[in-house]
């Protein structure tokens, strides 16, 4: 059941193709406004200032792409799938899939950072880690937030207010690990950063899939 | 017992020594308290607190007997 | 709420007040008599923490069995814990200037509350959005579950983590022995216990009167059939 709603999540995005290409483009515009305003190239920026912005774009776009999983939904759809499945199903679907966009989210932000700015990670394999755990975390309480404000009346609003101060805790722990990996620390340094979002990804998603019935119920 | 004596009595000597190090010198407000002037502003931070709960009391009252007017006219109904 | 329990709150409170303010505290640099701030500042604190867990608890007992006293709950302790929240980051900011040298310092602990703040004024927006009263209380009582599950690791992980100005940096987020001696302890206990009591007071009477206006609008809605 489960895979077969992750499947057709897949399907209907592929069908949706004006949607794909807008994401993809605010995040290149996201990218080229901070090359253009830190006017780079020409100055070089520190790598603080270089994870914050990589986190901020991903950030942005992140929670545009995901409010749509249940906001963008039509009233007859999530009826339907009221019959057809159980939230629990649904929620979970839509965690793994949302988890998947968020990951090429984050990978297409990098590859633009790349491209535009510059490239000062020396530490590849723990930089993906970071972007897989984030990735999970973010959607997986992104998730549960867009199926509440979708049954508000400014769900947009809402979205962005109800998810900032949730989804700080984990942003600040990304930054910090991804400072950790600009500056080439060992992995040992950034170890107590990785448990603690490890362990904010197993809250989120274990009170995700325990909360979600709740809203469905309506 | 022996033993928390002695825990009792370095914890005791840790005070004292952090206390006798940390500067009898820091600059406090002694002026003040050796003229007495500090029961000024105690008198006048009681009186705002004593003020402040006695309009909770009051209202705490109101409400109550609010509660009492509607449930009589809930039952008359 | 017995009498007696306000009234030993509020005798909590004055001798907290004569005593925070007279008795002798420990001299050190830097804060010297602002030392004092502990006794009105901290209690506002561990104020907010007790009612913001008040609200989740009202609000997981809801999901278990909803029924509308127990949301009013829920939102009247939310509210008063933020009013406590507002006062303490205020009463930090005054005390961190004279002591830190700015009213915002980036600290890790008051970070963690600014942003306690900014959930629950999120979800006082959230409870403003919603039209129907038992969809409000279900959305609202799951985001509250989860925002504070959420803050968790903002308030007693990071700290603990990050170098903090606040006394016990790393390792222990609270007071330790060094910082605060025994005779501190006997004024600001009973403070904070005092702050309890006058929060759940406060938060009874808006029960009270959510419940009454709720009673009312129910005859309202029989007069007109």
């Amino acid at each position: 059941m489960i895979y077969r709603l992750i499947v057709k999540e897949f399907t209907l995005e592929l069908r949706r193709k004006s949607v794909i290409s807008g994401i993809a483009l605010y995040l290149i515009s996201l990218v080229f406004i901070c090359y253009l305003s830190f006017s780079l190239r020409l100055s070089v920026i520190s790598e603080a200032i270089w994870s914050a912005l990589f986190w901020l774009a991903i950030l942005f776009s992140v929670i545009n792409s995901v409010a749509k999983s249940f906001i963008g939904e039509k009233r007859g759809l999530s009826l339907y799938y009221y019959t057809i499945a159980s939230p629990k199903a649904i929620i979970i679907s839509k965690i793994i899939y949302n988890s998947l966009l968020c990951f090429i989210l984050s990978l297409l932000g990098y590859v633009l950072f790349q491209v535009f700015i510059s490239d000062p990670v020396q530490d590849t394999p723990l930089f993906f880690l970071t972007l897989i755990l984030t990735s999970t975390a973010f959607s997986s309480a992104l998730s549960l937030i867009s199926g509440i404000a979708s049954k508000t009346n400014h769900s947009n609003i809402l979205m962005a207010v109800l998810s900032f101060p949730i989804i700080i805790s984990i942003l600040l722990m990304a930054i910090k690990v991804t400072k950790n990996v600009l500056d080439g620390l060992d992995w040992s340094a950034s170890y107590d950063e990785l448990l603690n979002l490890m362990a904010i990804n197993c809250i989120l998603s274990g009170l995700a899939y325990l909360l979600f019935p709740y809203i469905w119920r309506s | 017992m022996k033993n928390l004596n002695k825990a009792l009595l370095s914890l005791l000597l840790t005070f004292l020594i952090t206390f006798s190090s940390q500067g009898q010198d820091a600059e406090m407000a002694d002026v003040m308290r050796s003229e007495g002037k500090i029961y000024v502003v105690v008198a006048i931070i009681l009186l705002v607190l004593a003020g402040l709960i006695l309009y909770l009391f009051l209202l705490d009252k109101k409400v109550t007997n609010l509660e009492r007017m509607i449930n009589e006219k809930r039952k008359t109904k | 709420m017995k009498t007696w329990i306000k009234i030993l709150g509020v005798l909590l409170l004055f001798y907290a007040h004569i005593a925070g303010l007279l008795m002798e505290v420990p001299r050190l640099n830097i804060v010297n008599e602002t030392i004092r701030a502990t006794y009105f500042h901290v209690p506002m604190w561990f104020g907010m923490v007790f009612l913001f867990l008040m609200s989740l608890y009202y609000s997981i007992l809801y999901l278990r069995k909803p029924s509308l006293e127990l949301d009013i709950k829920a939102e009247s302790f939310a509210h008063a814990g933020l009013a406590f929240g507002i006062l303490g980051i205020l009463t930090g900011m005054i005390w961190a200037n004279y002591t830190w040298g700015s009213p915002w310092h980036g600290d890790p602990k008051q970070n963690g509350a600014a942003i306690a703040t900014l959930v629950y004024l999120a979800y006082f927006v959230l409870r403003g959005s919603i039209d129907n009263m038992e969809q409000k209380a279900r959305l609202s009582a799951v985001y509250n579950i989860f925002a504070f599950a959420a803050m968790i690791p903002l308030i007693f992980i990071i700290p603990r983590l990050t170098d903090s100005l606040h006394p016990g940096n790393g390792g222990n987020p609270g007071f330790n022995m060094y910082d605060l001696d025994s005779r501190m302890r006997l004024v600001l206990y009973p403070a904070i216990m005092g702050w309890f009591i006058i929060g759940y007071w406060m938060v009874s009477l808006r029960i009270k009167l959510s419940k009454q206006l709720d009673i009312l609008l129910d005859l309202e809605d029989e007069k007109l059939k």
